[in-house]
């Protein structure tokens, strides 16, 4: 729309610089007033019309409509799935998957409190899901703005029911790595990386994470290769 | 948004340079003053909506606005600022945009520095400039258009070529064109002489200082763009014979001869027609040059199949352009009052030949550079012609144009005494032979090179001052122009001392060295400190640290630099120069090589800078004579 403004206030002040001088003129032309009456009325049908013709058939008009909806689409989506997901919640709070979903969401919008709750709401619906629990625990995390504690106590929970919980892995080995146990955080990551599918970017990152860990490792036993310490014992599964 | 606006701005302004173009060229032939008055009304709203759509394309430069495919093409996230502006004149589209611009900015001069000229003369000029601004906003909206679109945009341009990141760059296009598109003003000043059949001295009076300015400008544009070459390329020359180079030649060659046929034309009332043919001439060949680079036929002929609308475009275009006006030509300079007697021996003559000379010898500049694109075009094979064929050929032709120079302003309008003349100018003439032929003893070896340029240079210099002072005793005065005449004569005198010293006395060395090594070439000892990486935004470079000594004494420290440019992958040499008044000493780093050992240029360039003093001399002196002249006109 402002942009129709702008094409308007454009033929405006070209119209302006032909007509002022036209009308201006006075000597050979004064009594004639259709001398300038046509050229007049010419000028104000064509200039609007070929400029706005032209700008159609040379120009993208529908390019800032297009900007404007991608725009729209990807604000619009996230709050509008968020809010879609807590109307549904309201109604049918018995959902350990929505609330899950519900608690990934406010994570990325850094509402931690709300994460917890619904991430709570959700351990009690589903205790024995290592998923939703190892969730749990960052969000907790994030709240209190570290790992130590319960978080920790909810990871190795997690870990207990499942040992492929990628979330825990990588917390697991987050918070070893926090405590410099180079040889711990390597062994829950070098576990995850097994398990990601390859060539993504959570993949490259953990890969960049093993590679720091390995080098702390290496300066820390001063570069002799002495083989690592053992990993802590794999539990063993829980029974489902 | 911006971008949007930017191209109505540009469709606007298309409209109102078809209007002006209409409006001043009926308005004049009608003698209908409102429609005159509409014509100068639409040459200023041209301008400025010309600049609002170059606005707008800087402006999506400068935010990085990549939904605009000009910007995606030619800038990245990593370009400095300074080059982000100037990127938007880097390319095709932006260039033609430049071009639109400054010819619209000529046009608006015109309109109102031309207030005090017949009132059907301006308004034809203003209408002639108005259809060739439309041409090239027709051009640039249908062909080239520089807002179109990309959606969705991709996250990062792909940056402005390497040697266009160069402060030379930011200011040669500009000055360049600024000289082509100055001389559209002569042009419609011809065409528009040709219409009325009226051509006289009081026209030629009138073209004289907007085609000295264009000639100024020029001068600078290709003075620019030669130094670029000498520090940019990386090996020091500072002119190839290259088609982009000869391009601009060519206009300048036929600038010059314009230029001063249009003073026989204005003093003696002679050489009309001829003026007239010259006008036409230069205008056309600045298009042509300015087509010949932009368009990409000379990186390959075929480049216009790539986009075949851009070339039926501007072929029908130079068609219509040239073909109309030699019709034109051909059909109107009959009318034209043939005046002015002069003599075998007379200035005029003089003037005339320097005149043919020049024509001439730009015949060859224009042969040497489009029959190789001839030849490639029709597929009859690859030619190369370079600086061989340039030098056997061009210079020669240029030695008679530099005697004529000087003894052409010693000589008498109408008619002069051959005898009488030559008892004139024989001491100066019998110095400049001794001079010229001294010099040389005072470098190692003597080189006829060294001796020719010294020769000419001396003998222009010497006839020219001699003639100024003699002329002042016998007017009791001298007018601005005749100062910058002098100034212009003397300043070519002084760029070819350039050139002649330069190409008999350069020197240069290709050598290994390791950091601690030293070398040393002329009376110079370069010592190689060692060299580092530097990383810079859109480049990383390594960096030499050369030591310069001169009898043992430490007298500079250069840096050349060898970048990696990222997005282009492209390598490109940093020279460092230490300039200086005798000669300038240019180090080039050649390619790494085993262990810290690096390949470096080093070459001694006797007096090279004294090629750009004198053309900086030469554009200073028309710009003295434009004002001279211009100020007589408005005396009068």
């Amino acid at each position: 729309m402002s942009l129709w403004i702008g094409v308007g206030c454009f033929v405006v002040v070209a119209l302006v610089f032909l007509l002022v001088p036209l009308w201006r003129q006075k000597s050979a032309l004064a009594g004639r007033h259709d001398a300038r009456r046509w050229p007049t009325m010419g000028l104000l049908g064509a200039l609007p019309a070929l400029t706005v013709g032209l700008y159609i058939y040379l120009g993208a008009p529908g390019i800032l409509k297009e900007q404007a909806l991608t725009q729209a689409q990807s604000n619009y989506d996230v709050d509008g799935m968020v809010k879609a997901l807590e109307d549904k919640l309201k109604a049918t709070p018995n959902d350990p998957d929505g609330w899950y979903a519900l608690g990934r969401a406010y994570i990325a919008f850094s509402r931690y409190a709300d994460a917890e709750e619904a991430l709570r709401k959700a351990t009690t619906q589903a205790p024995q899901d290592a998923r939703i629990i190892a969730q749990y625990a960052e969000a907790m995390a994030l709240k209190q703005g570290s790992l130590d504690g319960r978080p920790l106590e909810l990871i190795q929970a997690a870990l207990e029911i499942s040992y492929e919980e990628e979330k825990a892995l990588e917390l697991a080995g987050l918070a070893a790595f926090q405590k410099e146990n180079w040889a711990e955080a390597l062994h829950y990551w070098r576990r995850l990386l097994k398990l990601l599918p390859k060539v993504t970017e959570h993949h490259e990152a953990i890969a960049q994470a093993v590679l720091t860990a390995e080098r702390k490792l290496d300066i820390r036993l001063g570069g002799t290769g002495v083989p690592l310490p053992p990993p802590p014992a794999e539990p063993k599964k829980a029974p489902h | 948004m911006i971008p949007e606006l930017g191209h109505v701005a540009l469709i606007v302004a298309l409209q109102l340079a078809l209007l002006q173009g209409i409006l001043g060229l009926v308005g004049a032939s009608r003698d209908n003053a409102a429609w005159r008055a509409m014509a100068r009304g639409a040459a200023g709203g041209q301008l400025l909506f010309v600049l609002l759509g170059f606005l707008a394309l800087i402006w999506s430069f400068l935010i990085n606005d990549f939904s605009v495919m000009n910007v995606a093409d030619h800038s990245s996230r990593f370009l400095p600022v300074e080059y982000r502006i100037t990127a938007a004149w880097g390319s095709h589209e932006g260039s033609f945009l430049l071009w639109t611009l400054l010819m619209a900015g000529w046009t608006l001069a015109v309109v109102i520095l031309g207030r005090k000229l017949p009132a059907d003369l301006h308004a034809r000029v203003i209408g002639i400039m108005g259809l060739l601004s439309f041409f090239f906003l027709a051009y640039l909206l249908f062909t080239s258009n520089p807002f179109m679109r990309l959606h969705p945009p991709p996250a990062n341009g792909s940056d402005l070529n390497p040697l266009l990141q160069d402060p030379g760059m930011i200011i040669h296009p500009p000055l360049l064109y600024m000289g082509y598109v100055g001389f559209s003003v002569a042009f419609a000043f011809a065409i528009a002489a040709l219409i009325s059949g009226k051509l006289d001295a009081a026209w030629a009076r009138w073209v004289r200082p907007w085609t000295l300015m264009a000639w100024v400008f020029l001068t600078l544009g290709i003075m620019i763009g030669s130094w670029w070459a000498y520090y940019e390329l990386g090996w020091g020359g500072w002119w190839f014979w290259d088609p982009s180079e000869n391009a601009s030649l060519m206009p300048w060659l036929a600038g010059t001869a314009l230029l001063h046929s249009l003073v026989v034309t204005e003093r003696r009332g002679a050489l009309r027609v001829w003026t007239v043919f010259l006008a036409l001439v230069v205008f056309a060949l600045s298009l042509v040059g300015t087509f010949l680079v932009r368009s990409g036929v000379l990186s390959s002929v075929h480049a216009f199949a790539l986009d075949p609308l851009r070339g039926l475009f501007i072929l029908v275009f130079l068609c219509i352009l040239i073909g109309g006006s030699l019709v034109l030509f051909a059909k109107r300079a009959g009318a034209v009052k043939v005046a002015g007697d002069f003599g075998m021996i007379s200035r005029e003559t003089a003037l005339l030949t320097g005149n043919v000379l020049l024509l001439a010898a730009l015949a060859t500049v224009l042969l040497g550079t489009l029959y190789p694109l001839i030849l490639d075009a029709f597929g009859l094979g690859k030619i190369s012609v370079g600086p061989p064929y340039f030098n056997a050929v061009f210079v020669p032709m240029m030695v008679p144009v530099l005697l004529l120079l000087g003894i052409a302003p010693w000589m008498r309008w109408g008619r002069e005494s051959l005898p009488e003349l030559l008892r004139r100018v024989r001491w100066q003439a019998l110095a400049a032979v001794l001079i010229g032929i001294a010099l040389p003893f005072l470098f190692e070896v003597w080189r006829w090179q060294a001796a020719l340029g010294l020769v000419l240079a001396a003998w222009m210099i010497l006839t020219t001052i001699s003639g100024l002072i003699a002329r002042r005793q016998s007017d009791g005065g001298l007018p601005l122009a005749a100062y910058g005449m002098g100034c212009a004569h003397v300043g070519l005198a002084i760029g070819i001392i350039g050139m002649g010293l330069v190409s008999a006395y350069q020197s240069e060395k290709t050598v290994a060295m390791q950091p601690g090594d030293s070398a040393s070439l002329g009376q110079y000892e370069f010592v190689f400190r060692g060299a580092e990486e530097v990383p810079a935004a859109n480049y990383s470079a390594m960096r030499g640290t050369i030591e310069l000594k001169r009898q043992g004494q430490a007298v500079a420290t250069l840096l050349p630099e060898k970048r990696i440019y990222r997005s282009a992958q492209m390598t490109m040499t940093e020279a460092a120069i230490r300039y200086g008044f005798v000669g300038d000493v240019y180090v080039a780093m050649g390619e790494p090589l085993a262990g810290g050992t690096w390949s470096m240029q080093l070459y001694l360039k006797p007096f090279v800078g004294w090629l750009w003093g004198g053309a900086i001399l030469m554009a200073l002196g028309g710009l003295l004579a434009a004002l001279g002249l211009r100020s007589k006109g408005v005396r009068e």
